[in-house]
């Protein structure tokens, strides 16, 4: 009798042990994988934008400076896409939004180029995939959040510590200690001649 | 759930025991009514289809829907769902499906008209988290026990002569007995009904929340909500026995205030109560 509750309580010890190592397992890949999807979100973005810059560059003449700065943060883009690394990937992509942002608030004050059908539908898409690189990071977020929390959480901190899963950094989401400040400049419409 | 199994098993003891019916033929009886209500749900995508007249959603023209699914399907960590579109002019959304596998969503042309970008996503937000929470599942069981219950009570009335005859107790005690369950088999399918919908109202809060938790943005939802509840039209499409698969009734039953009891009979919760839990979560 006593010999058949010892095999039973062994049993349920064992399949405890291997669910939550099994789950602790499909949340890291999980992770790696939701990494890889940023990147890729940023690639996809990354090639979109030389056609956008050429499309909307013929309405804009005295604009340079923004073009400048979506090309340099494309270029910086494009050289973490395949790094793996989640921080430099979206700091990186930080910079590309902020950027493209800029230039979508000045296209929206041009008439010229809201009437241009395609090229509002190259706007919408790029503006979509930048959607899809903030889905795709708070995915990452989500994710992270979820698998610290199993690894802290009594019993099955004891299954981490056994099994040696470490906590993961997530992301430090820039701008998070800085106070953001809305300059002067900033506050003025955009003035464009054509 | 545990509500109508248990109620279920009741009746079927009571059927049994105070009205002597074989319990064999009794569970022939569900088992038909299941298998029949199990092919209705099991293939719930097709069938709402073809019945609704929908067509296949596309990428350019119904770039936002197309999109806004696209990147709420990845942040919910689902397989993308099929994407249907609607023409009609009264704005609503339905979700179906037996599970994320095999999920389509619904769009009518009036809710892609009316609605902004931002209360679409809140809109698709709501019925991924239908789908994500097998919610259809859920509501597909559930029909299966109200009818399972109304079959019940439905072939008692009728085989009344044929109670049986054994004396079981006392004479008094058998005609109490006998008088009460009368009257519970009379109500059964009533009480179905309302545990069906409460379930259903319940789930439709749920879903509201899920969603809002989805998008991070609750008020997209709500005032997607605002504006699909300021149309009046009813959608020609639905009928009683799909109206709560609908974000909002389609049917139009929304009554701006409804007395208690009258409100135990609504698919869906008020709309005014949505938008204002939404509008409360910060």
């Amino acid at each position: 009798m006593f010999g058949i509750a010892l095999i039973v309580l062994l049993a349920v010890v064992v399949l405890y042990l291997w669910s939550v190592y099994n789950q602790l397992v499909t949340l890291k890949t999980r992770i790696g994988a939701s990494i890889q999807e940023i990147g890729n979100q940023l690639k996809r973005q990354a090639d979109l934008i030389p056609n956008l810059v050429a499309s909307v560059k013929g309405y804009m003449n005295h604009e340079d400076k923004i073009f400048t700065e979506i090309t340099d943060a494309r270029k910086a883009v494009m050289e973490v896409a395949d790094s793996g690394d989640a921080q430099k990937l979206v700091d990186a992509g930080s910079r590309l939004q902020s950027a493209l942002g800029a230039l979508r608030v000045i296209v929206e004050a041009i008439p010229q180029i809201q009437a241009a059908g395609p090229t509002m539908q190259l706007m919408n898409e790029v503006r979509d995939t930048s959607d899809k690189v903030m889905y795709s990071r708070r995915t990452l977020i989500d994710l992270t959040a979820d698998y610290n929390i199993r690894i802290a959480i009594f019993p099955s901190s004891l299954v981490a510590n056994l099994f040696g899963f470490a906590a993961q950094t997530g992301l430090k989401v820039p701008n998070q200690d800085e106070v953001l400040q809305v300059k002067p400049a900033e506050t003025q419409t955009p003035q464009v001649t054509l | 759930m545990v509500l109508f199994v248990v109620f279920i098993t009741g009746l079927v003891w009571l059927l049994a025991n105070v009205f002597n019916y074989n319990p064999d033929l009794i569970v022939f009886a569900l088992l038909l009514s299941t298998l029949m209500s199990f092919g209705g749900f099991w293939w719930s995508d097709k069938i709402i289809l073809t019945l609704s007249g929908a067509r296949p959603a596309d990428r350019q023209k119904e770039f936002n829907y197309y999109t806004v699914a696209e990147n709420l399907a990845m942040a919910a960590q689902l397989p993308m769902p099929k994407l249907y579109v609607l023409d009609d002019s009264a704005p609503n959304a339905f979700a179906t499906g037996r599970d994320p596998q095999h999920a389509a969503i619904v769009v009518t042309t009036g809710l892609l008209q009316k609605l902004n970008r931002t209360e679409i996503e809140g809109v698709v937000a709501h019925e991924l988290s239908h789908i994500k929470n097998y919610d259809i599942r859920l509501m597909g069981v559930v029909t299966i026990l109200v009818g399972s219950v109304t079959l019940l009570a439905d072939w008692f009335l009728h085989g009344l002569r044929f109670g049986g005859d054994d004396e079981k107790g006392s004479g008094n005690l058998r005609i109490i007995m006998g008088i009460v369950g009368f009257i519970l088999i009379l109500l059964s399918p009533i009480i179905a009904q309302l545990i069906q919908l409460t379930l259903s109202r319940r789930r439709e809060y749920f879903a509201d929340a899920a969603g809002a938790f989805l998008t991070r943005y609750p008020e997209g939802l709500a005032s997607a909500l605002e504006k699909i509840s300021a149309d009046t039209e009813p959608l020609e499409a639905a009928n009683k026995a799909t109206a709560h698969l609908y974000i909002t009734d389609p049917l139009k039953n929304n009554k701006g205030s409804v007395n208690w009891f009258a409100g135990l009979f609504n698919t869906h919760p008020p709309i005014a109560e949505r938008i204002r839990l939404l509008r409360q979560m910060v």
